[in-house]
């Protein structure tokens, strides 16, 4: 094998390894594990740049092992790979910063560094798989690698949101399977490509292919918290918040939703599936779901049960915006993927800084906290606005590609959905900086740490202020050469001309 | 002026505010909402018509300055310096901190609104400024302030996604988002009405036009003198300033939609005369000034609509127009602040003097008490039903526990198609492996 051969494989290998060593790292080690922790993520950044690199020159980097007669285990750099990696490793390297923080002193470190490092070598490879398969496998390690992260603090809750997290996803990873191996037998090969590679069978099986897409989907949606499938998310929420932060923004909904992205682009082409007529179901349920998840964001007190809400609906987004078939519409949907993730995570990040800090759970104890902790704030103001679409920040450039391509494709309902979404959307977030920002502050907080003259501690405080001003450089400096939203565009373009 | 310096002061107009909105940047100047002046000064002081495309920023923005938007953004400066000055001297503690940094972005906002030659930019500046001026309206202030401020926010908020779905359309009709560009292509665009009906609303709920004008007169009433001085030259002269460059008037013929903004014009100025002249609130005056010179506006853009031709050849008082309503506010406000600060009897003088009319004198009164009846009772009285309404509906949780049923329906729906899922898994797994085999 030559470089070009083992380079999707090292990115996997970078955090898989270090995980595995972690796991057997005795708890009072805490420089070691540091160190592992960071040069891991900080060594799959440097390999992430090298393939980018090589992808932008022409480069083709595929690793090949053989897995079942017929099958191989393919890890594949393509844009849309090269995409959801850049943002799950950049992600994963400011999650550890904030993880590292966020942990000190707690009990089952090594396990939970184990595990986090493996969570994050799955959806890398997730992330790369080349065929379905290798798609399937890498899923279903995420499904395996995060459980016991939702289950870390061993409470009732816990082991309550596990049961019902490990119930969703195992039935998800199991339509999958089924919709992998029917495929598999109509088509006798499972490697993505552009534009798909089931369009040539629609002659003699075109109920199957539909049937096939329905299960494919339905074992996606899971992940990606679609109605009716989104139960687990809000329940995951007891997580530690770095663990919430990579469920919502670096590995398991991103992977739900990039899998319906990879189905319908690489597998059916969208061409093919909006000829197929599976697109408008799909529209109308990542629709039903935008509208549903804010409307249950609006009741919630929890902070966290808030935002957890927040994500099933913007994560259908992403779906929304690759089911209208559009290519504006796709443009939107994708560079989605990037932006919903770093608005997200700065949102969670913010949420344990509360909790951390001052013992913050509820909305309804957050009056005046913009005083007390106004970096903090800051960064989720800016993560808010971002979220509701307000220019300039990442979550308007979504949006305004979501409407553009909406009327490109026809389908001018959609701007209705993302006028109210948009108004739902300010509705359970402008509560929040208000209360922060604009009322007095109690005498109390429900259960303050001191940290000096600092708010919070620096390995808390950096990561939601670096991805704050991300959200903000994503908005302004989006027409700017390798931004996202111009790798994403030039995706689109490949993905769509003949 | 070269164009590396063009693109600098250009840049600096706005970004200079806006980086000082951070604390950490501004913490040791002493004047810094001055300082965030300096790049417009210097901008004024350049006689030349300068321009600049940012094709990184945003979308690919523009920003420039001609003759006519030289006049809005001086008012700008002027107003924005008095207001500074106004401002209570900061004293360090954290509210201050927040009105400040409310008060920098307002500003940013409001000169990069200005500056904007394009529509995206124009939004978004005007966006920031809206939520800035939100925050200086209710940042240290009470209750009732806090009150007042929340109802502009419904109204900036709604007036958003007007404008956004209207710059949608704009976007779907033209690739160029220039103001010209974009009159054409919709002058031009089969079905212009979507997009001029979502432009007027929307402007007029950012500008206060009557019957959107209930923002106005709570902001008029609970703002302090530095926001209360900004309120003609900021939102209201923003949002005037939106209508003129985002409505293709000029460009298209109108006349029904034209005939009801006139008469919407009109109802406004009849309307703030007699209910200016009932309410006898001395700090409201402005307000009601304010729908008086909106209306006239209203007038003229409607007569634009139905006569281009009329629109074309007075097109290029619009500007001067909004800077006489800025610095006309402005002076206005400035003064009865005054005179209610050295002399409280005043107001009282006045209602003496109303009350002295003679009886075949009052009939007006009659009218006016009407007038305001309906434009003060009536309406408060709806929103105040609604609101207790809305609160019966919170209060009884009837949302909530809907919502919670159909998620506990939901979850154990999803459970049985799990274990549908497994069975199926089995079956096709087999009816898979037995294709793939045979």
């Amino acid at each position: 094998m030559n470089w070009n051969a083992w380079l999707p494989l090292l990115i996997v290998l970078s955090s898989l390894s270090v995980g595995l060593v972690i796991f057997f790292l005795p708890e009072e080690r805490v420089a070691t594990r540091t160190t592992l922790n960071l040069a891991a993520a900080v060594l799959k950044l440097v390999l992430v740049g090298v393939m980018i690199w090589g992808v932008v020159h022409g480069h083709h980097y595929v690793t090949r092992l053989p897995l079942l007669p017929g099958l191989d285990l393919v890890l594949r750099a393509d844009a849309e790979s090269v995409l959801f990696v850049t943002l799950s490793s950049g992600l994963w390297l400011v999650t550890t910063v904030y993880a590292i923080g966020y942990l000190e002193g707690s009990p089952h470190r090594s396990r939970f560094f184990g595990f986090f490092s493996l969570c994050v070598a799955a959806t890398v490879g997730v992330a790369l798989a080349g065929n379905l398969m290798t798609f399937l496998l890498f899923y279903e390690l995420l499904t395996l690698a995060t459980y016991p992260l939702i289950v870390h603090r061993g409470t009732d809750a816990a082991h309550q949101a596990g049961r019902a997290y490990l119930t969703y996803t195992i039935a998800g990873g199991a339509l999958l399977l089924v919709g992998t191996v029917w495929l598999y037998g109509i088509a006798g090969s499972l490697d993505f490509s552009y534009r798909g590679f089931v369009a040539e069978l629609a002659d003699g099986h075109r109920a199957a292919l539909i049937a096939i897409f329905a299960l494919l989907i339905a074992g996606l949606a899971v992940k990606a918290a679609l109605v009716p499938f989104h139960g687990w998310l809000p329940q995951a929420m007891v997580a530690p918040a770095p663990v919430s932060a990579l469920l919502h923004a670096v590995a398991v909904v991103k992977a739900g939703a990039f899998g319906i992205m990879r189905v319908v682009s690489d597998v059916y082409g969208i061409e093919f599936a909006a000829g197929l007529g599976v697109t408008l179901p799909l529209a109308t349920v990542a629709a039903v779901t935008i509208i549903y998840g804010s409307m249950r964001a609006l009741f919630q007190d929890d902070l966290k049960r808030r935002l957890a809400f927040s994500t099933v609906s913007q994560v259908s987004y992403i779906v929304l915006g690759i089911a209208l078939t559009s290519p504006i519409a796709t443009i939107g949907g994708l560079v989605h993927l990037v932006h919903q993730g770093v608005m997200k995570i700065t949102l969670f990040f913010c949420a344990g800084n509360l909790a951390e800090t001052l013992g913050i759970h509820k909305v309804s104890e957050m009056n005046g906290v913009g005083r007390r902790m106004p970096w903090t704030m800051a960064a989720f103001t800016i993560g808010a606005f971002g979220m509701i679409g307000a220019p300039p920040l990442a979550g308007f450039i979504s949006k305004w590609y979501l409407g553009l391509g909406a009327l490109d494709a026809g389908q001018g309902w959609v701007l209705v959905i993302l006028a109210g979404s948009s108004l739902l959307n300010a509705g359970y977030f402008l509560p929040v900086v208000y209360a922060a920002w604009f009322k007095l502050p109690a005498d109390t907080w429900p259960a303050e740490r001191s940290f000096g003259r600092r708010e919070t501690a620096w390995a808390l405080l950096a990561p939601p202020v670096v991805t704050a001003l991300l959200t903000l450089a994503l908005g302004l400096l989006a027409s700017a050469p390798f931004s996202p939203l111009q790798w994403v565009r030039s995706i689109t373009i490949r993905e769509y001309t003949p | 002026m070269n164009d590396a310096l063009s693109v600098f002061v250009l840049l600096s107009v706005p970004g200079l505010p806006l980086l000082l909105a951070f604390p950490a940047l501004r913490s040791r100047l002493s004047r810094p909402c001055h300082i965030a002046l300096l790049p417009a000064v210097v901008l004024l002081a350049v006689p030349d018509v300068v321009s600049i495309d940012v094709p990184w920023l945003l979308l690919g923005t523009g920003l420039s300055i001609d003759a006519a938007s030289r006049w809005l953004l001086a008012m700008s400066v002027v107003l924005w310096a008095a207001a500074a000055t106004l401002l209570q001297t900061p004293t360090g503690q954290p509210a201050d901190n927040c009105l400040m940094a409310c008060f920098l972005l307002t500003l940013a906002g409001n000169l990069g609104a200005i500056l904007a030659s394009e529509l995206v930019g124009f939004f978004a500046f005007s966006t920031l400024m809206g939520y800035g001026f939100y925050g200086l309206l209710v940042a240290g202030g009470d209750e009732s302030a806090r009150q007042d401020g929340r109802v502009y926010l419904c109204f900036l908020i709604l007036a958003d996604l007007a404008l956004f779905e209207a710059l949608l359309i704009a976007a779907a009709a033209t690739d160029d988002l220039g103001f010209e560009a974009v009159r054409h292509a919709v002058a031009r665009s089969p079905s212009p009405g979507l997009y001029l009906s979502m432009v007027l609303v929307g402007y007029a709920l950012k500008t206060g036009v009557w019957p959107l004008h209930f923002w106005l007169l709570l902001a008029f009433r609970s703002a302090r003198p530095a926001v209360a001085l900004l309120l003609g030259g900021v939102p209201i002269a923003i949002g005037l300033l939106g209508m003129a460059r985002w409505v293709p008037v000029g460009e298209i013929s109108f006349p029904d939609v034209g005939l009801i903004v006139q008469g919407l014009g009109l109802a406004a100025m009849l309307y703030a005369i007699v209910a200016g002249l009932k309410r006898a609130q001395l700090k409201l005056l402005p307000a009601y000034a304010a729908i008086i010179a909106t209306g006239l506006f209203a007038i003229a853009l409607g007569t634009g609509l139905a006569d281009p031709v009329a629109w074309n050849r007075y097109d290029n008082l619009t500007q001067l127009f909004i800077v006489s309503l800025g610095f006309g506010l402005a002076g206005l406000t400035t003064a009865i602040r005054w005179l209610e600060a050295r002399d409280h009897r005043s107001a009282a003088l006045a209602r003496q003097v109303y009350n002295s009319t003679p009886w075949f004198e009052r009939w007006p009164g009659a009218v006016v008490h009407w007038a305001a009846r309906i434009g003060f009772d009536t309406l408060p009285r709806l929103r105040t039903l609604w609101l207790a309404e809305m609160g019966r509906l919170r209060r009884a949780r009837v949302w909530k526990r809907t919502l919670d049923g159909s998620e506990r329906f939901l979850q154990r729906w999803t459970i049985a198609i799990s274990l549908f899922a497994l069975f199926g898994m089995v079956v096709a797994a087999f009816v898979g492996a037995s294709s793939w085999i045979g």
